[in-house]
């Protein structure tokens, strides 16, 4: 029933190879004979080579190379451990036959596996050790490497080459190692060669790689100096481990740490803000009513109802304040969307305009690198308003307000920049306090100590960072990084 | 109730209801002739160091009360440039700080200056102020 296409002698004679048909594969004397089997079992399905001839961990790889090549083409090259009849592991390099061997003159016209031996023969010792460090090696995504520095040549094991993604006969080169790594590790990994082939410092760290279909990898990577009989440094050895998964764990969980971190400052100042805030206007009640008590004129007395008036509306104020802020922390999810940083401008010009034509105030913007961003609309205007009300409001007496707004992108975030030539702040003195609540460090009437405080509850409650850079009598820039 | 009344007493304190509350508390109990209020340590400081320079250092309070959350200068400020004035008054003035702050990192940063004489927490409690105007006249 099964047609075998007998290649010329030679070949049949030399090469150990497979035919494939249908479902069927059919093996060539020399490969039947090299696992021991009798030349007339020509034929074997590719259930039996997969689940009795193949190594389990080759089988695997085999499988998915097998389908490749023939359902896409895909030429292969993997090495494998082939069982004998007597049930020992032979070492064979397996290829396709891309080159189109002519057998014949004849364009083979099935698909062709070929089985070379293993040249270099390692003794069953090593091949046993061989196959507990594979089965380590796999198990716990580790491939090993080995650098020459004599030769200038460098050596990765298979697991290496699958974890990195390259096929199986990829040769590693020192002079392309840039490419193993992606830009920002490239300066950390060159540091840990050199100073380990210089001074022989090993090195243990984690650090990102670059696989051949351009996946970042997490690995964490070993290395130590291979030295000679002259105690000269000649090469470096080191293994690597996949840690992609755990690393991305763990930063995740670094995130959530950092945000649970923030709003547990935010939740502790608040708690400060409205101990601190009540007490003043509570403590004031207090003392209204032992003065009440402590008088006997009536007239006094009513006096002091009076000032509970002024009281309970400074309270009303606070209480309005610290609502404002509470509001702040709970809206964060709260819709976002694309808000054009031009458009929020306009609003806040139009808001503001009387306080500007007042002023006299120029407002200049830049929005040509970044023009919008996804963030809640009310909080950039909010944002804005306060910022550009702030520069007028301190404004230095001797020039008319001039302020300059400017988006880009740094580090990959978006970034908004707002320039006064102000007053300015002497951060020396103030700067720890520039964004608590009821600060105000000039003697503007109108200078209130909330609006800074909400502008950078509002960034932070959308993991955001606001810093501030001036120079007394120049100028101001708050740098909000979003 | 004492023989002896304090000359000048000295408030420093944003708080404007405070302010009026503690003045009729000062004026009905009659515990200083004379009182100077100032809304930050910064105009507090000004004033004393003009005092010394034109040679009125008799003007100076004998008790000061001061608030610690303050705009423009704080009390922590204003107890660290008064010390370095106060030795330059024939004088011995007493510094209190009144302040609705119940940290007890203020607390105990306040205790940690010999140059504070006490710590009120507000609100003030009306005998307990009378008393430290007493031991101070």
């Amino acid at each position: 029933m099964v047609q075998i296409i007998k290649p010329p002698k030679p070949i049949d004679n030399v090469i150990g190879y497979l035919e494939l048909k249908n479902n069927s594969i059919l093996c060539s004397k020399v490969f039947l004979s090299d696992i021991g089997y009798p030349a007339k079992n020509k034929e074997f399905s590719l259930e039996f080579f997969l689940s009795k001839l193949i190594h389990k961990d080759d089988s695997k790889l085999f499988k998915n190379n097998y389908f490749n090549f023939t359902k896409n083409n895909i030429d292969f090259r993997q090495s494998m451990l082939i069982k004998s009849k007597k049930g020992k592991y032979k070492e064979f390099v397996c290829t396709t036959n891309h080159d189109n061997i002519n057998f014949n003159n004849k364009v083979a016209k099935s698909k062709f596996l070929f089985f070379n031996k293993r040249k270099y023969k390692t003794n069953k010792k090593v091949k046993k050790s061989q196959f507990f460090y594979k089965e380590t090696a796999e198990m716990t995504s580790t491939g090993s490497w080995y650098v020459d520095l004599i030769k200038r040549k460098s050596y990765w094991d298979q697991q290496t080459r699958r974890i990195l993604e390259y096929p199986e006969d990829y040769k590693p080169s020192v002079n392309k190692s840039v490419l193993y790594y992606p830009k920002e590790s490239r300066e950390l990994a060159k540091k840990l060669f050199l100073r380990c082939s210089i001074h022989g410092e090993s090195f243990n760290t984690e650090i990102k790689m670059l696989t051949q279909n351009n996946r970042e990898l997490w690995v964490k990577a070993k290395g130590k100096p291979v030295f000679n009989d002259k105690k000269q440094i000649v090469g470096i050895r080191g293994v690597f481990q996949n840690i992609d998964e755990t690393k991305a764990k763990e930063l995740s969980l670094q995130r959530t740490s950092n945000i649970i971190a923030s709003q547990n400052k935010r939740l502790f100042n608040f708690a400060h803000i409205v101990s601190h805030n009540l007490r003043s206007h509570t403590s004031n009640l207090s003392l209204v009513v032992e003065l009440i008590n402590s008088t006997e004129s009536k007239d006094e007395k009513l006096e002091l109802i009076k000032s509970i008036e002024d009281i309970t509306s400074s309270l009303n104020e606070t209480i309005e304040h610290l609502n404002e802020v509470v509001t702040i922390q709970t809206s964060t999810n709260k819709s976002k969307s694309q808000v054009k940083f031009s458009e929020s401008l306009k609003h806040v010009k139009t808001s503001i305009g009387q306080i500007i034509l007042k002023n006299n105030a120029t407002i200049n913007s830049d929005f040509s690198k970044v023009d919008t961003i996804k963030y809640i609309p009310a909080y950039l205007e909010s944002i804005l308003l306060n910022l550009v009300t702030n520069s007028i409001k301190y404004k230095h007496p001797e020039r008319d307000p001039i302020i300059s707004i400017q988006s880009y992108m740094e580090n990959s975030r978006v970034v908004l920049e707002i320039t006064d030539n102000g007053i300015g702040i002497d951060l020396d003195k103030f700067g720890g306090k520039l964004f608590g609540m009821y600060k105000t460090f000039h003697y503007n009437k109108d200078a209130v100590g909330i609006g800074l405080f909400i502008t950078k509850n509002q960034i932070e409650a959308l993991n955001g960072e606001i810093n501030v850079f001036s120079e007394v009598e120049k100028f101001t820039t708050f740098k909000i990084t979003f | 109730m004492s023989n002896k009344l304090i000359e000048l007493a000295c408030i420093i304190d944003d708080d404007d209801i405070y302010i009026n509350l503690i003045k009729r508390v000062i004026e009905t109990k009659k515990l200083c002739e004379n009182l100077i209020v100032f809304k930050n340590g910064k105009q507090s400081i000004d004033y004393f160091q003009a005092l010394l320079e034109n040679l009125d250092r008799d003007k100076i309070p004998d008790i000061i009360l001061i608030d610690l959350n303050m705009p423009i200068m704080d009390g922590w400020e204003f107890i660290e440039q008064f010390t370095k004035i106060k030795n330059k008054f024939n004088k011995l003035i007493t510094l209190y700080i009144v302040s609705s702050s119940i940290n007890p990192a203020d607390i105990d940063r306040a205790k940690s200056l010999n140059s504070i004489e006490g710590y009120l927490v507000k609100p003030i409690v009306i005998n307990k102020l009378e008393r430290i105007f007493n031991k101070s006249a």
